[in-house]
């Protein structure tokens, strides 16, 4: 999934995680698309840089013409109150542009979003994450159970994939069913699931506590955790001045955004180009 | 007369891992398979593929006269062939065994007069007391869970059944308790059965046929008996023959039948090994010696 | 000196359980010894095992009787931290074990749960890999290595915790056969090189039976007996009867001997049983 050898790990997983809210949460206060835009262009060749392999991002391309779908489906068959919409025609149908418009700025943001999460997670390990949220001095208890639920997520996978096998012994034939009975039979695969779940959460509490894992964490002894493996990330220099820089254009573009409105969209080149061309201007 | 033909089938996972690489072998009518190999040799694999829970990605498996990688079968395959997985949680769903026991049957239309009938049945093939039968399967023992798992798949009365790991985790009772009860199925009720599983004593003392795999491909197919004469082929697999057979293959320079399988066949190997040097055995010996044989005509 | 293991008249009844998992037990375990606990499946091997441990009664609602001590001392005065220092537990579900995302960092987990310092780690983690043989895969998750490596994982990370007592339950019986050599492996290397005290709950007394000092058979919450291996297996028929699988030349040699055709010692192991057989054809009758 991640690339074996990638420049990212250069970097410390803080520096990856401050990059993964620039990338993914400044989109939220920012209307422009051509910010989105570039954001997107930005993830796409950090991407490239990152050394990871472009067929994992097809796998998300039916997710995008989907969501694409939908939204601008919605505009188009839903447009709101049209007494106050400007009207176009193209290709024979009535389009409105302020909700077409619209629905174009949310989709740029959302897939910026999107883009920011796949860079991520293209380019960290869950050991990485743990790492960042341990380093930011997020009490071991939570970062563990973050790490319990992200192993539990890999064996509910497994069992997912055994469970069907299994019911399909019984007589659950997916493929010739209809979604209602597919439905009906959801018991089939929850029960199961509960079931193997609820054991393994009591032997997995049974193993940590032989282990000695008491719940804030602390070691036996008193005194803070050891955290050896956090030892192994160093924090550079370029660490933290790219997580310094990064976090402060973050708050930059919130101020800018939300407070002083200059990504807003009414100001975008676009928003101009858009309506000249469907000659609203 | 075969029921189940595998046809040079390949499977392999989207990852590009290949689990059989091309495997050919049928089974027929009353058969007792055991299909054993290391982790990863393909014995599980192979044993979904019979039952058409995994489709070949190459070749074919057909089951009576069906294909199993044909759309809208499974219904068919299911009153043909059942599958008892290792871990029953994965299989049982129901709040009550008797519901549990009777969903096979429920689903493929079974009236509810024939469908009690058939649960009384299987459940006292399986030595499941009526008792339990308002019993939530999630809080039996792992014992009784597995026993559940199989009456359930009985209920549907497939002619095959492959259980996966009949033996895990039972204790020396229980385990020959479920091999005891294949048995019965065979020989009684005229069933087919496979088993997979890496306990070698079990097998030796149960299976007719052994069908050994490594790496995907079959290693040997053939008799019990013949395939644990082999030591050396087996342990490509890192399977080894029971301990008594291994025993029986160390004293064969001796004089000893070296194909023992089971301790009983083993002691009267040895017995008449040593009865053969010795002349009659001193047990023998001990009647006989206060009691000299009549003359005839002493009365 | 204190035994390390000294059960004193426990009995234990699950929460809501009709009778008693252990029922007046009394065992003591010396320092050092290698026991090997044997019996059906509910007889009450676990429950024990867990009270040694301390699972039982923390874990575990119930109502218990007697007491348990480890060195000396009470399990239950004792603190979570000291107990898992002390008695370390490995489970026979190896997929149940694995809680962190390498198999470096599940040897790491118990390491700094006792507050080992950071000098002694690395240390630590290295030997315990060499002796499970897993070095090679410290750095793989858990869904990249096999149900036997991963058992091998689970005793390495107890053992790097230097436990005085290493509890292993039933820890061959979800493994595949390569997996269960090379864990009676470990554990004959545990034998031979350290101090410790090895409770191993088995049904496969093939493969232990010749390395433990002690064998105790547990039935219906009871201890029916406990003696040394060759003095344990003296009656594999009662054994057999009991719930419990003798090695197989075992019960071939007891029949044998039960023919008059033997008198020597019952054999526990392969090579003792192939000179016993020869010696026997060669020597026309014990």
């Amino acid at each position: 999934m991640v690339p074996v050898d990638s420049p990212f790990y250069r970097y410390h997983p803080v520096t990856r995680l401050v990059l993964l809210v620039f990338l993914s949460v400044t989109p939220l206060f920012v209307d422009m698309p051509e910010i989105n835009l570039g954001l997107i262009l930005a993830a796409l060749v950090l991407l490239r840089w990152g050394r990871v392999r472009m067929q994992q991002i097809r796998r998300y391309l039916p997710l995008l013409a989907t969501v694409a779908l939908f939204m601008f489906g919605v505009a188009f068959l839903a447009p709101g109150d049209r007494a106050h919409l400007a009207a176009f025609r193209l290709a024979g149908l009535t389009f409105y542009f302020q909700p077409m418009w619209w629905a174009f700025v949310s989709y740029c943001r959302l897939v910026a979003m999107l883009f920011g999460a796949i860079l991520y997670f293209s380019t960290n390990r869950e050991r990485d994450t743990l790492v960042a949220l341990r380093s930011l001095r997020i009490p071991f208890a939570v970062s563990y159970v973050a790490a319990l639920s992200l192993r539990s997520a890999g064996m509910f996978m497994e069992d997912f994939r055994t469970i069907r096998e299994a019911e399909q012994a019984r007589g659950l034939d997916l493929e010739s069913m209809s979604v209602g009975e597919k439905a009906k039979l959801y018991t089939m695969y929850t029960v199961p699931l509960f079931a193997v779940a609820l054991r393994r959460a009591d032997e997995i509490s049974n193993a940590l506590f032989a282990r000695g894992y008491t719940l804030s964490g602390r070691p036996a002894g008193g005194g803070p955790r050891t955290d050896y493996l956090r030892r192994r990330y160093p924090v550079e220099r370029r660490d933290r001045a790219l997580s310094a820089g990064l976090a402060a254009a973050f708050v930059v573009a919130v101020v800018l955004g939300k407070v002083m409105g200059v990504f807003s969209d009414q100001l975008s080149p676009l928003h101009g180009a858009a309506l000249r061309t469907i000659g609203l201007r | 007369m075969t029921l189940v033909r595998v046809e040079d089938a390949t499977f392999s996972y989207p990852d590009g891992t290949r689990a059989l690489d091309g495997v050919t072998l049928e089974i027929t009518r009353g058969e007792f398979v055991a299909l054993i190999g290391q982790n990863g040799s393909g014995k599980t694999t192979l044993s979904k593929c019979l039952a058409g829970l995994l489709r070949p990605t190459r070749g074919r498996v057909v089951v009576d006269g069906i294909d199993t990688a044909s759309k809208g079968v499974m219904k068919d395959l299911v009153r043909r062939i059942g599958y008892v997985f290792q871990n029953p949680d994965h299989q049982l769903f129901n709040a009550r065994v008797y519901d549990e026991i009777g969903y096979g049957p429920k689903n493929l239309g079974v009236p509810e007069a024939e469908r009690d009938a058939i649960i009384r049945e299987v459940a006292a093939v399986t030595g499941l007391h009526p008792d339990l039968f308002g019993e939530h399967p999630f809080f039996l023992s792992k014992g009784l869970r597995q026993r559940v798992a199989i009456a359930a798949t009985l209920a549907v009365r497939p002619q095959v059944i492959v259980v996966d790991e009949p033996t895990t985790g039972q204790d020396y009772r229980q385990s020959i308790d479920v091999m005891d009860f294949l048995v019965r199925l065979r020989v009684e009720r005229g069933h087919t059965i496979v088993i997979v599983t890496h306990e070698m004593p079990i097998v030796a003392a149960y299976a007719e046929r052994v069908v050994a795999l490594r790496g995907g491909r079959i290693l040997m197919d053939g008799a019990a008996r013949e395939v644990f004469s082999r030591p050396d082929v087996l342990a490509e697999t890192f399977v080894k023959p029971p301990q008594a057979t291994r025993l029986a293959h160390a004293w064969a320079r001796n004089g000893v039948r070296g194909d023992a399988l089971t301790v009983d066949e083993l002691v009267d190997a040895m017995r008449a090994a040593l009865a053969a040097r010795d002349g009659p055995p001193a047990g023998r010996l001990e009647a006989g010696a206060a009691h000299p044989p009549q003359e005839a005509g002493d009365v | 000196m204190n035994p390390a293991v000294e059960v004193d008249r426990l009995s234990w009844t699950y929460h809501l359980a009709a009778r008693p998992a252990v029922c007046d037990i009394s065992l003591t375990i010396p320092a050092g010894e290698f026991t090997l606990i044997a019996g059906p499946n509910e007889a009450g091997k676990t429950t024990l095992a867990m009270a040694i441990k301390g699972l039982i009664p923390h874990s575990f609602p119930g109502r218990r009787a007697g007491v348990v001590r480890v060195f000396g001392e009470e399990v239950q005065r004792k603190e979570a931290a000291l107990l898992a220092k002390q008695v370390g537990y490995v489970f026979s579900d190896p997929e149940a074990q694995f809680t962190s995302l390498t198999v470096e960092e599940e040897i790491l987990f118990g390491l700094e749960n006792i507050g080992v310092p950071e000098s002694e780690i690395e240390h630590r983690i290295r030997r315990a890999s060499e002796l499970t043989m897993i070095s090679d895969l410290l750095d793989k998750p858990p869904y990249d290595i096999s149900g036997g490596q991963k058992q091998r994982v689970a005793i390495a990370s107890v053992l790097a915790m230097d436990p005085e007592i290493l509890i292993l339950d039933e820890p061959t019986s979800m493994v595949d056969p390569l997996g269960k050599d090379l864990i009676v492996e470990i554990c004959a290397e545990l034998r031979r090189r350290r101090r410790l005290t090895l409770i191993v709950i088995e049904h496969n007394l093939e493969a232990f039976a010749a390395l433990a000092d002690r064998i105790v058979l547990i039935r219906g919450g009871r201890i029916e007996r406990a003696a040394a291996p060759r003095e344990f297996l003296e009656d594999p028929e009662f054994l057999e009867r009991s719930g419990v699988y003798p090695p197989q030349v075992t019960q071939v040699f007891a029949r044998l001997r039960a023919h008059g055709l033997y008198r020597g010692p019952l054999p526990l192991t392969d090579e003792e049983g192939i000179r016993a057989g020869d010696a026997l054809l060669r020597g026309a009758g014990a």
